[in-house]
Protein backbone atom coordinates (compact mmCIF):
# COMPACT_ATOMS: atom_id res chain seq x y z
CA UNK A 1 0.00 0.00 0.00
CA UNK A 2 2.83 2.40 0.86
CA UNK A 3 4.34 1.88 -2.57
CA UNK A 4 0.96 2.61 -4.21
CA UNK A 5 0.66 5.88 -2.26
CA UNK A 6 4.21 6.85 -3.21
CA UNK A 7 3.51 6.05 -6.85
CA UNK A 8 0.25 7.99 -6.74
CA UNK A 9 1.95 11.04 -5.16
CA UNK A 10 4.58 10.91 -7.88
CA UNK A 11 2.04 10.85 -10.69
CA UNK A 12 -0.23 13.57 -9.24
CA UNK A 13 2.81 15.78 -8.58
CA UNK A 14 3.85 15.37 -12.20
CA UNK A 15 0.30 16.39 -13.17
CA UNK A 16 0.58 19.44 -10.89
CA UNK A 17 3.91 20.31 -12.50
CA UNK A 18 2.25 20.18 -15.94
CA UNK A 19 -0.48 22.57 -14.70
CA UNK A 20 2.16 24.97 -13.31
CA UNK A 21 4.03 24.86 -16.63
CA UNK A 22 0.84 25.59 -18.60
CA UNK A 23 0.11 28.50 -16.20
CA UNK A 24 3.62 29.80 -16.90
CA UNK A 25 3.15 29.52 -20.66
CA UNK A 26 -0.17 31.39 -20.56
CA UNK A 27 0.60 34.04 -17.90
CA UNK A 28 4.39 34.42 -18.29
CA UNK A 29 5.25 38.10 -18.61
CA UNK A 30 8.03 37.80 -21.19
CA UNK A 31 8.63 35.41 -24.08
CA UNK A 32 11.72 34.10 -22.26
CA UNK A 33 9.66 33.12 -19.22
CA UNK A 34 7.16 31.41 -21.52
CA UNK A 35 10.03 29.44 -23.09
CA UNK A 36 11.29 28.39 -19.65
CA UNK A 37 7.77 27.18 -18.79
CA UNK A 38 7.66 25.27 -22.08
CA UNK A 39 10.90 23.46 -21.20
CA UNK A 40 9.45 22.57 -17.78
CA UNK A 41 6.35 21.20 -19.53
CA UNK A 42 8.34 19.07 -22.00
CA UNK A 43 10.67 17.78 -19.27
CA UNK A 44 7.70 16.81 -17.08
CA UNK A 45 6.03 14.98 -19.95
CA UNK A 46 9.29 13.15 -20.67
CA UNK A 47 9.58 12.14 -17.01
CA UNK A 48 5.97 10.97 -17.11
CA UNK A 49 6.78 8.71 -20.08
CA UNK A 50 9.80 7.29 -18.28
CA UNK A 51 7.59 6.41 -15.30
CA UNK A 52 5.05 4.72 -17.61
CA UNK A 53 7.81 2.23 -18.53
CA UNK A 54 8.85 1.68 -14.91
CA UNK A 55 7.97 -1.48 -13.01
CA UNK A 56 7.91 -1.95 -9.26
CA UNK A 57 9.88 -5.17 -8.77
CA UNK A 58 12.90 -5.73 -6.55
CA UNK A 59 15.44 -5.24 -7.98
CA UNK A 60 14.26 -3.23 -10.96
CA UNK A 61 17.12 -2.98 -13.48
CA UNK A 62 17.86 -0.98 -16.66
CA UNK A 63 17.27 -2.82 -19.96
CA UNK A 64 20.91 -3.69 -20.59
CA UNK A 65 22.35 -7.20 -20.95
CA UNK A 66 25.31 -7.00 -18.58
CA UNK A 67 26.04 -10.69 -19.19
CA UNK A 68 25.95 -12.00 -22.75
CA UNK A 69 24.29 -15.31 -21.80
CA UNK A 70 20.86 -16.49 -23.02
CA UNK A 71 19.86 -17.31 -19.39
CA UNK A 72 20.21 -13.60 -18.48
CA UNK A 73 17.33 -12.74 -20.85
CA UNK A 74 14.83 -14.43 -18.49
CA UNK A 75 16.15 -12.40 -15.54
CA UNK A 76 15.94 -9.20 -17.62
CA UNK A 77 12.37 -10.06 -18.68
CA UNK A 78 11.40 -10.45 -15.03
CA UNK A 79 13.24 -7.40 -13.65
CA UNK A 80 14.03 -5.03 -16.53
CA UNK A 81 12.10 -1.81 -17.09
CA UNK A 82 10.39 -1.13 -20.43
CA UNK A 83 13.00 0.12 -22.97
CA UNK A 84 10.49 1.57 -25.46
CA UNK A 85 9.46 4.70 -23.48
CA UNK A 86 13.14 5.42 -22.84
CA UNK A 87 13.90 5.26 -26.56
CA UNK A 88 10.90 7.45 -27.41
CA UNK A 89 11.86 9.98 -24.73
CA UNK A 90 15.38 10.10 -26.16
CA UNK A 91 13.89 11.04 -29.53
CA UNK A 92 11.50 13.47 -27.81
CA UNK A 93 14.35 15.21 -25.98
CA UNK A 94 16.24 15.85 -29.22
CA UNK A 95 13.16 17.19 -31.00
CA UNK A 96 12.26 19.28 -27.92
CA UNK A 97 15.80 20.66 -27.92
CA UNK A 98 15.46 21.59 -31.61
CA UNK A 99 12.10 23.30 -31.04
CA UNK A 100 13.40 25.15 -27.96
CA UNK A 101 16.46 26.47 -29.77
CA UNK A 102 14.25 27.53 -32.69
CA UNK A 103 12.00 29.46 -30.27
CA UNK A 104 15.07 30.98 -28.58
CA UNK A 105 16.28 32.22 -31.97
CA UNK A 106 12.82 33.64 -32.69
CA UNK A 107 12.85 35.46 -29.32
CA UNK A 108 16.27 36.98 -30.05
CA UNK A 109 15.04 38.08 -33.49
CA UNK A 110 11.92 39.56 -31.88
CA UNK A 111 14.15 41.54 -29.51
CA UNK A 112 16.20 42.82 -32.42
CA UNK A 113 13.15 44.03 -34.29
CA UNK A 114 10.85 45.19 -31.47
CA UNK A 115 13.42 46.02 -28.72
CA UNK A 116 11.30 44.11 -26.20
CA UNK A 117 10.32 40.53 -25.35
CA UNK A 118 7.39 41.57 -23.15
CA UNK A 119 4.42 39.63 -24.49
CA UNK A 120 1.90 42.36 -23.60
CA UNK A 121 3.90 45.11 -25.29
CA UNK A 122 4.28 42.93 -28.37
CA UNK A 123 0.52 42.55 -28.80
CA UNK A 124 -0.06 46.25 -28.28
CA UNK A 125 -1.13 46.34 -24.63
CA UNK A 126 1.88 48.37 -23.48
CA UNK A 127 -0.28 50.80 -21.51
CA UNK A 128 -0.99 48.19 -18.82
CA UNK A 129 1.62 48.41 -16.06
CA UNK A 130 2.01 45.31 -13.93
CA UNK A 131 4.29 45.19 -10.87
CA UNK A 132 6.61 42.18 -10.56
CA UNK B 1 2.16 33.94 5.95
CA UNK B 2 1.38 35.79 2.77
CA UNK B 3 -1.27 34.88 0.23
CA UNK B 4 1.09 33.23 -2.22
CA UNK B 5 2.47 30.78 0.39
CA UNK B 6 -1.05 29.94 1.61
CA UNK B 7 -2.19 29.29 -1.96
CA UNK B 8 0.85 27.05 -2.57
CA UNK B 9 0.22 25.10 0.63
CA UNK B 10 -3.44 24.55 -0.31
CA UNK B 11 -2.45 23.29 -3.76
CA UNK B 12 0.15 20.90 -2.28
CA UNK B 13 -2.33 19.58 0.31
CA UNK B 14 -4.91 19.03 -2.42
CA UNK B 15 -2.32 17.21 -4.53
CA UNK B 16 -1.42 14.95 -1.61
CA UNK B 17 -5.09 14.30 -0.82
CA UNK B 18 -5.89 13.37 -4.42
CA UNK B 19 -2.83 11.08 -4.51
CA UNK B 20 -3.84 9.23 -1.33
CA UNK B 21 -7.47 8.96 -2.50
CA UNK B 22 -6.37 7.51 -5.85
CA UNK B 23 -4.12 4.98 -4.10
CA UNK B 24 -6.82 3.89 -1.60
CA UNK B 25 -9.53 3.49 -4.24
CA UNK B 26 -7.17 1.28 -6.25
CA UNK B 27 -7.26 3.52 -9.33
CA UNK B 28 -3.47 3.92 -9.21
CA UNK B 29 -1.33 0.90 -8.42
CA UNK B 30 2.37 0.32 -8.88
CA UNK B 31 3.04 -1.43 -12.20
CA UNK B 32 4.73 -4.83 -11.95
CA UNK B 33 4.64 -5.88 -15.62
CA UNK B 34 5.83 -4.25 -18.80
CA UNK B 35 4.15 -4.29 -22.21
CA UNK B 36 4.58 -7.13 -24.72
CA UNK B 37 6.37 -4.81 -27.15
CA UNK B 38 8.98 -4.01 -24.49
CA UNK B 39 9.46 -7.73 -23.85
CA UNK B 40 9.93 -8.30 -27.60
CA UNK B 41 12.77 -5.78 -27.70
CA UNK B 42 14.41 -7.28 -24.60
CA UNK B 43 14.20 -10.80 -26.07
CA UNK B 44 15.47 -9.86 -29.52
CA UNK B 45 18.09 -7.16 -29.02
CA UNK B 46 21.00 -9.61 -28.83
CA UNK B 47 19.98 -13.28 -28.90
CA UNK B 48 16.64 -13.28 -30.70
CA UNK B 49 15.84 -14.09 -34.33
CA UNK B 50 15.53 -10.37 -35.17
CA UNK B 51 18.70 -9.44 -33.31
CA UNK B 52 20.33 -6.03 -33.57
CA UNK B 53 23.46 -7.54 -31.98
CA UNK B 54 23.57 -5.00 -29.15
CA UNK B 55 23.23 -5.70 -25.42
CA UNK B 56 21.90 -2.17 -24.84
CA UNK B 57 18.19 -2.52 -25.63
CA UNK B 58 17.45 1.23 -25.82
CA UNK B 59 20.25 1.74 -28.39
CA UNK B 60 18.91 -1.17 -30.44
CA UNK B 61 15.49 0.54 -30.61
CA UNK B 62 16.90 4.00 -31.29
CA UNK B 63 19.27 3.00 -34.09
CA UNK B 64 17.85 -0.27 -35.40
CA UNK B 65 14.19 -1.12 -34.80
CA UNK B 66 13.09 2.53 -35.01
CA UNK B 67 16.22 3.78 -36.79
CA UNK B 68 14.36 5.80 -39.42
CA UNK B 69 12.70 7.83 -36.63
CA UNK B 70 16.12 8.74 -35.33
CA UNK B 71 17.41 9.74 -38.77
CA UNK B 72 14.43 12.09 -39.20
CA UNK B 73 14.88 13.40 -35.65
CA UNK B 74 18.49 14.26 -36.47
CA UNK B 75 17.22 16.07 -39.56
CA UNK B 76 14.77 18.09 -37.41
CA UNK B 77 17.61 19.23 -35.17
CA UNK B 78 19.64 20.16 -38.25
CA UNK B 79 16.76 22.30 -39.55
CA UNK B 80 16.63 24.17 -36.21
CA UNK B 81 20.32 24.97 -36.53
CA UNK B 82 19.83 26.09 -40.14
CA UNK B 83 17.09 28.41 -38.83
CA UNK B 84 19.68 29.80 -36.39
CA UNK B 85 22.03 30.38 -39.31
CA UNK B 86 19.25 32.25 -41.11
CA UNK B 87 18.73 34.55 -38.10
CA UNK B 88 22.37 35.03 -37.05
CA UNK B 89 24.18 34.50 -40.34
CA UNK B 90 24.72 38.21 -40.96
CA UNK B 91 26.28 39.03 -37.57
CA UNK B 92 29.97 39.95 -37.77
CA UNK B 93 31.91 37.99 -35.22
CA UNK B 94 35.60 38.87 -35.40
CA UNK B 95 35.37 42.60 -34.76
CA UNK B 96 35.82 42.59 -30.98
CA UNK B 97 38.80 42.07 -28.71
CA UNK B 98 38.65 40.50 -25.29
CA UNK B 99 41.31 39.08 -23.02
CA UNK B 100 39.17 36.48 -21.31
CA UNK B 101 39.76 35.32 -17.75
CA UNK B 102 43.07 34.82 -15.89
CA UNK B 103 45.79 32.35 -16.88
CA UNK B 104 44.84 30.16 -13.92
CA UNK B 105 41.26 29.84 -15.16
CA UNK B 106 42.49 29.23 -18.71
CA UNK B 107 44.81 26.39 -17.66
CA UNK B 108 42.11 24.81 -15.50
CA UNK B 109 39.65 25.03 -18.41
CA UNK B 110 42.15 23.37 -20.76
CA UNK B 111 42.55 20.45 -18.35
CA UNK B 112 38.80 20.19 -17.79
CA UNK B 113 38.18 20.27 -21.54
CA UNK B 114 40.54 17.31 -22.05
CA UNK B 115 38.68 15.34 -19.38
CA UNK B 116 35.27 16.23 -20.87
CA UNK B 117 36.39 15.19 -24.35
CA UNK B 118 37.60 11.78 -23.12
CA UNK B 119 34.51 11.13 -21.00
CA UNK B 120 32.13 12.18 -23.79
CA UNK B 121 34.01 10.00 -26.31
CA UNK B 122 33.66 6.99 -24.00
CA UNK B 123 29.90 7.70 -23.59
CA UNK B 124 29.49 7.83 -27.38
CA UNK B 125 31.77 4.93 -28.38
CA UNK B 126 30.28 2.57 -25.77
CA UNK B 127 26.74 3.60 -26.70
CA UNK B 128 25.98 0.14 -28.11
CA UNK B 129 27.18 -1.61 -24.92
CA UNK B 130 26.18 0.61 -22.00
CA UNK B 131 23.61 3.39 -21.47
CA UNK B 132 24.69 6.37 -23.53
CA UNK B 133 25.20 6.94 -27.23
CA UNK B 134 25.85 9.56 -29.84
CA UNK B 135 23.41 12.19 -28.62
CA UNK B 136 24.36 11.88 -24.96
CA UNK B 137 28.10 11.90 -25.75
CA UNK B 138 27.68 14.84 -28.11
CA UNK B 139 25.74 16.81 -25.49
CA UNK B 140 28.54 16.13 -22.98
CA UNK B 141 31.17 17.26 -25.50
CA UNK B 142 29.18 20.45 -26.15
CA UNK B 143 29.94 21.49 -22.56
CA UNK B 144 33.52 22.19 -23.74
CA UNK B 145 32.61 25.24 -25.90
CA UNK B 146 30.33 26.41 -23.07
CA UNK B 147 33.39 26.45 -20.80
CA UNK B 148 35.75 27.87 -23.43
CA UNK B 149 33.51 30.80 -24.41
CA UNK B 150 33.52 32.62 -21.03
CA UNK B 151 37.13 31.66 -20.22
CA UNK B 152 38.85 32.54 -23.49
CA UNK B 153 36.11 34.89 -24.84
CA UNK B 154 34.09 34.23 -27.97
CA UNK B 155 36.42 36.41 -30.12
CA UNK B 156 39.41 34.23 -29.23
CA UNK B 157 37.53 31.13 -30.42
CA UNK B 158 36.41 32.81 -33.62
CA UNK B 159 39.93 34.14 -34.34
CA UNK B 160 41.29 30.60 -33.88
CA UNK B 161 38.97 29.37 -36.59
CA UNK B 162 36.06 27.96 -34.55
CA UNK B 163 33.38 29.73 -36.53
CA UNK B 164 29.70 28.89 -36.81
CA UNK B 165 30.11 28.31 -40.56
CA UNK B 166 32.76 25.65 -39.96
CA UNK B 167 30.73 24.02 -37.19
CA UNK B 168 27.67 23.87 -39.45
CA UNK B 169 29.86 22.38 -42.20
CA UNK B 170 31.17 19.75 -39.75
CA UNK B 171 27.62 18.95 -38.73
CA UNK B 172 26.59 18.67 -42.38
CA UNK B 173 29.45 16.24 -43.05
CA UNK B 174 28.55 14.11 -40.01
CA UNK B 175 24.89 14.01 -41.06
CA UNK B 176 25.88 13.09 -44.62
CA UNK B 177 27.94 10.23 -43.16
CA UNK B 178 24.91 9.02 -41.17
CA UNK B 179 22.88 9.09 -44.41
CA UNK B 180 25.65 7.21 -46.23
CA UNK B 181 25.80 4.51 -43.52
CA UNK B 182 22.02 4.09 -43.90
CA UNK B 183 22.21 4.08 -47.71
CA UNK B 184 25.22 1.78 -48.33
CA UNK B 185 23.26 -1.52 -47.94
CA UNK B 186 20.94 -0.43 -50.79
CA UNK B 187 23.81 -0.86 -53.28
CA UNK B 188 24.03 -4.53 -52.27
CA UNK B 189 20.31 -5.00 -52.87
CA UNK B 190 19.32 -4.81 -49.17
CA UNK B 191 16.82 -2.47 -47.49
CA UNK B 192 17.81 1.03 -46.41
CA UNK B 193 19.30 1.23 -42.87
CA UNK B 194 20.05 -2.53 -42.79
CA UNK B 195 22.12 -3.38 -39.75
CA UNK B 196 23.88 -6.69 -39.10
CA UNK B 197 23.07 -8.30 -42.48
CA UNK B 198 25.42 -5.75 -44.08
CA UNK B 199 27.74 -4.45 -41.36
CA UNK B 200 29.83 -6.85 -39.24
CA UNK B 201 28.72 -7.34 -35.62
CA UNK B 202 32.29 -8.00 -34.49
CA UNK B 203 35.46 -6.21 -35.59
CA UNK B 204 38.80 -7.70 -34.51
CA UNK B 205 37.04 -9.60 -31.73
CA UNK B 206 35.30 -6.51 -30.37
CA UNK B 207 31.51 -6.22 -30.43
CA UNK B 208 30.65 -3.15 -32.53
CA UNK B 209 26.98 -4.09 -33.17
CA UNK B 210 27.06 -3.44 -36.93
CA UNK B 211 26.01 0.01 -38.04
CA UNK B 212 25.20 1.19 -34.48
CA UNK B 213 28.84 1.97 -33.76
CA UNK B 214 29.15 4.17 -36.85
CA UNK B 215 25.81 5.90 -36.22
CA UNK B 216 26.93 6.70 -32.66
CA UNK B 217 30.27 8.17 -33.82
CA UNK B 218 28.72 10.42 -36.45
CA UNK B 219 25.78 11.43 -34.25
CA UNK B 220 28.34 12.31 -31.56
CA UNK B 221 30.16 14.66 -33.94
CA UNK B 222 26.92 16.04 -35.39
CA UNK B 223 25.32 16.83 -32.03
CA UNK B 224 28.51 18.31 -30.55
CA UNK B 225 29.11 20.62 -33.53
CA UNK B 226 25.41 21.56 -33.65
CA UNK B 227 25.30 22.51 -29.98
CA UNK B 228 28.62 24.35 -30.27
CA UNK B 229 27.19 26.37 -33.17
CA UNK B 230 24.09 27.26 -31.11
CA UNK B 231 26.25 28.34 -28.14
CA UNK B 232 28.42 30.49 -30.43
CA UNK B 233 25.31 32.10 -31.97
CA UNK B 234 23.93 32.97 -28.57
CA UNK B 235 27.27 34.22 -27.16
CA UNK B 236 28.03 36.67 -29.94
CA UNK B 237 27.34 40.18 -28.62
CA UNK B 238 25.40 42.38 -30.96
CA UNK B 239 25.23 46.13 -31.30
CA UNK B 240 21.53 46.23 -30.42
CA UNK B 241 22.19 44.21 -27.27
CA UNK B 242 25.29 46.20 -26.22
CA UNK B 243 23.21 49.29 -25.52
CA UNK B 244 20.85 47.32 -23.34
CA UNK B 245 23.71 45.75 -21.37
CA UNK B 246 25.37 49.12 -20.71
CA UNK B 247 22.11 50.47 -19.33
CA UNK B 248 22.06 47.60 -16.86
CA UNK B 249 18.98 45.98 -18.34
CA UNK B 250 18.75 42.67 -20.18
Amino acid sequence: MASSIGWSVLLTTLGLNILIAIYGIVYGKTLTKKLISLTILSDTVNLFFIFIGYRYVVPSIPPVLVELKPEYIEYLKAHGVDPLPQALVLTGIVIGMAVNSLIAFAIIQTYRLEKTVDARKLVGLETIEVEE
Amino acid sequence: MNRRTTFLLIILTLDLAIAIALAFTGLVTTPVDIKQLGLFYIENSFFGEMSAMTPEVVSSIVWDYRGLDTIYETAVFFLAIVAGLAVFGTVETSSGVSKGLTNLAKTATKLMSLLIISVSASIALHGHLTPGGGFQGGSALAVTPLLLIPTFSVYELVNRGVTTTRLIAARGLALASIGLIALLPVFRGLEIATNTRFYPAYFMGQLISGSLFFYNIFEYLAVASGFAAIFLYISIPERCLDGEISRGGG
